[in-house]
């Protein structure tokens, strides 16, 4: 057969239910994958992206029972009729998340581990390691260990595994999730290199707008389980709708010109007027974990009423070590941390969470309860609040955070987007004065995280916002205030129309300037402040902008 | 992800032994200290399991945790062993030399009352068995620090376990830490939402049921764990048959030498508790106190 001739992948009016599911993750879904292509897919969180992947890679209906339809061709040839050992030599996927995949304790394990299980002679198998971690770049974390890798680097490791297999299709299960910007930058170039070698790239990704500069030849859009768009790239702005789908700023702009000006609602969280005492104070603090190197080095910063801080900086910045000092769940080396006037290591973290409330980066290491309603009471109860506040706050996170309908739902059994949003949830029922968010979009599709932060942001109990990201955009649309960290130490802390204006500061720190940031400095002497692209979109040369945290007195 | 323990190159003896000799060598003095009740043979084998420790040029800075957490452990076990004379009775010793008589005692928590009888057999057989609870755990502590992770598998398929065993014997290895890790995490978010474990009142079955947003979550996650890592070795051909092992072990003199003593221990061990030796010695001192 001249496999040469026939594409790698054919999709043939694919349909599959999960067997514990009543709704069908996936109807008739048909498409063609043809070598050199990268194939897009896009869509909201469960419109059954993830379905589509392990029903190529063989994982559905091996592992994942349901009821399956349709065909799905390698080369021809259906993989109904492969074991899966055989569709993973010709199918290479990497998961969404890089530390899921890696079992290898070293990189050269991890590389080795599908080649080892093949059988393959000792020194083709070395021979094909060290090859592919030379492709990759990455020949010098031979001998690291995998744990101690950042996580742009656990990702080229999980790829050098998956490609030193060979395989000619790779589908990558939202492989930017977990990167830093640059990093993802770098894995996008990756991904466009393999495609232009010959393989097959299909590629699933909430971040559409990062992954349309390589150029992908084909898209397709879902919703529900359905395809809504399948065609050239280009076509793919014509059928998305904005607010669902993250797009590059100018063609939000051009879509949202047709439309009517969105009303814009300043945040009610509102610096004050008069200077107030700290509310979380950090004084040259520095901390290590156990004997392992310096993470903080002499950081100062002071979290007063009214901020909408975004903390940006590369992984491993100890971003997250840093706010879990605000909290109390670090105590410092050296320094203080003071929380209202208090130092934190003559606190409990109980009683910094009547002032400070602290979402997780991930939900599935808190969840517990029977039901969604019992987790989010779960908080203020610890806290002694009487019945009426505690139903009152659930409620309200209940509505905020898109979850009605789920509250006698098992927190267990959503899928992750929902329990994110439940663990988001969780916090804001304690009504804490100060809201700490790990990553709060990691895991969300567009529409949900722009949703509930734009809720969060008009609740009327909080003094002050913090949130880690490497979403730049995020920044851009809601912080008053910027934090950079990079090695440790604080780069830069201002106003976001300062720290993000620093192009030189920004590329030190790994923060790659996004198409909405890059339209928002082009347009500050008009507008003289950021906003989102839909608000651009309706800027005139005549138009005056309310400033952040202006408005408060507007309601 | 599975996470390895603190591992690090440090160009000891120990260290430069093949990780099977190593293996066998403290199966056997596990097996063989297991025999004896008698303190003064059971000190032997500790001083061997210190030598080995030391040897390995550990730090207590470095492995203080598991010292503690172990020692805990060992503790309240012996503790409650001595508390209920249960073990010892009727094997290691058949009777018993009235030191002291405690009580009324109350237990907190369960409120239980008794009163304590501290025998010298009673006494003794406790002592010996914490000292070979610590040498046990001497043996054991050395294992994850000097042991390269990445060659857990080939080390048990080396010791003649089938591949899929090797292999599961790696990730089982590696999933202690990882499980510590996530409950440290889970511990962390828990205390995030004001959960104050150290607060926990009520009767035993009241205070397991408080522990649920630690316990559940940690358990879940194992699960899902568990999953993702089943899906990631099917997607990468585990199983399929006969596997490579990419990193080899090749014994040198010293090894053959450690296995040959390793044997011997075993065998000598074997014998001596065989012919009824090794059973529990109470020092003449001790039963002269109870007036023996």
């Amino acid at each position: 057969m001249d496999t040469q001739s026939i594409p790698p992948l054919i999709v043939e009016h694919l349909s599959f239910r999960y067997r514990t599911r009543e709704e069908m993750a996936l109807r008739d879904v048909s498409f063609t994958l043809e070598a050199g292509q990268v194939f897009l897919v896009a869509g909201a969180s469960g419109c059954g992206k993830t379905t589509l992947i392990r029903c190529i890679n063989g994982l559905i209906p091996r592992s994942y029972k349901g009821d399956l339809e349709g065909r799905i061709l390698l080369y021809g040839e259906d993989v109904a009729d492969k074991p899966l050992s055989a569709i993973s030599q010709i199918v290479g996927t990497v998961l969404q998340d890089p530390e899921r995949q890696i079992l290898g304790s070293r990189v050269s394990n991890e590389v080795a581990f599908g080649l080892e299980n093949l059988g393959l002679p000792r020194d083709e198998i070395l021979a094909r390691v060290d090859d592919t971690l030379a492709y990759l770049g990455i020949a010098h974390l031979r001998d690291r260990e995998t744990f101690y890798l950042s996580g742009g680097e656990k990702q080229k490791v999980a790829v050098a595994g998956i490609l030193a297999m060979q395989p000619s299709i790779l589908l990558l299960d939202e492989p930017l999730a977990s990167l830093d910007p640059v990093s993802a930058q770098e894995a996008l170039r990756l991904i466009r290199r393999l495609a232009d070698e010959g393989r097959a790239v299909l590629i699933i990704e909430h971040r559409v707008e990062d992954v349309l500069k390589i150029k992908p030849e084909m898209a397709m859009f879902m919703v529900d389980g359905e395809v809504r768009y399948l065609g050239p790239t280009a076509g793919l702005e014509a059928v998305v709708d904005y607010h669902e789908v993250k797009l590059p700023a100018p063609m939000i702009i051009e879509k949202a010109r047709r439309d009517p000006p969105p009303t814009y609602v300043p945040p009610l969280l509102a610096r004050k007027e008069e200077p107030t005492a700290g509310l979380v104070e950090f004084e040259n603090v520095s901390f290590a974990y156990d004997d392992g190197p310096t993470v903080l080095h002499d950081v100062s910063f002071t979290i007063r009423r009214g901020d909408i801080i975004a903390v940006l900086g590369p992984n491993g910045a100890g971003k997250t070590t840093l706010v879990k000092h605000a909290i109390g769940l670090l105590k410092p080396r050296e320094g203080q941390v003071r929380l209202e006037g208090k130092d934190t290591r003559e606190l409990s973290v109980a009683q910094m969470a009547h002032v400070i409330g602290y979402v997780f980066q991930s939900p599935s290491h808190m969840l517990f309860a029977p039901t969604v309603r019992d987790e989010l009471a779960f908080g203020p109860k610890n806290l002694g609040y009487d019945q009426a506040t505690i139903e009152e706050g659930v409620a309200q996170a209940v509505d905020i955070l898109n979850l009605s309908g789920l509250e006698s739902y098992s927190p267990l059994a959503l899928s992750f987007g929902q329990q994110k949003r439940v663990s988001i949830a969780a916090i804001l029922a304690m009504r804490s004065r100060v809201l700490v968010m790990d990553e709060p979009n990691a895991g969300q599709d567009y529409k949900n995280y722009m949703a509930f932060m734009d809720a969060i942001l008009q609740l009327p109990y909080f003094d002050a916002i913090l949130f880690i990201t490497h979403d730049v955009d995020l920044a851009v649309c809601y912080a008053n205030r910027v934090i950079l960290m990079h090695e440790g130490r604080l780069a830069a802390d201002g106003p976001p129309t300062e720290v993000l204006a620093d192009a030189a500061l920004l590329e030190r720190c790994r923060v790659v300037p996004t198409s909405l940031l890059t339209v928002n400095l082009e347009m500050l002497p008009r507008t003289g402040r950021f906003m989102r692209a839909e608000l651009l979109a309706h800027v005139t040369d005549s138009a005056s902008c309310p400033a952040p945290g202006e408005g408060r007195g507007d309601r | 992800m599975l996470i390895a323990w603190k591992y690090r190159e440090r160009n000891t003896v120990i260290q430069r032994l093949d990780p099977r000799a190593r293996l066998i060598f403290m199966l056997s003095v596990l097996v063989s200290v297991i025999q004896f009740w008698d303190l003064r043979i059971i000190l032997g084998f500790l001083t061997v399991a210190l030598g080995q420790y030391f040897l390995a040029k550990l730090t207590w800075r470095e492995t203080r945790r598991p010292w503690l957490l172990m020692g805990c452990i060992i503790v309240f076990l012996t503790f409650l062993t001595f508390l209920t004379g249960r073990g010892g009775v009727g094997t290691a010793y058949h009777e018993e030399h009235l030191l002291a008589r405690l009580g009324p005692l109350s237990l907190p928590i369960v409120g239980w009352s008794f009163t304590l009888d501290v025998t010298a057999e009673k006494t003794v057989f406790a002592i010996s068995q914490m000292v070979r609870m610590f040498a046990i755990t001497a043996m054991a502590i050395t294992i994850p620090y000097t042991i390269d992770p990445s060659l857990y598998g080939v080390t048990f398929r080396g010791l003649g376990l089938p591949d899929k065993f090797a292999y599961a014997m790696d990730l089982a290895f590696r999933y202690v830490p990882t499980l510590g890790r996530d409950f440290s995490i889970t511990l962390d978010a828990q205390r995030a939402r004001g959960y104050e474990v150290e607060k926990l009142s009520g009767g035993i079955i009241s205070q397991i049921r408080k522990l649920a947003p630690l316990l559940v979550p940690v358990t879940i996650n194992a699960i899902v764990g568990a999953e993702d890592v089943i899906d990631a070795m099917d997607l990468r051909c585990f199983g399929i048959g006969p596997r490579t092992w990419v990193r080899e072990l090749k014994y040198g003199r010293a090894d053959r030498a450690l296995i040959v003593v390793s044997v011997l221990i075993f065998a000598a061990s074997t014998a001596t508790s065989v012919i009824g030796y090794g059973r529990l010695w109470v020092p003449g001192f001790v039963l002269a106190w109870a007036g023996g």
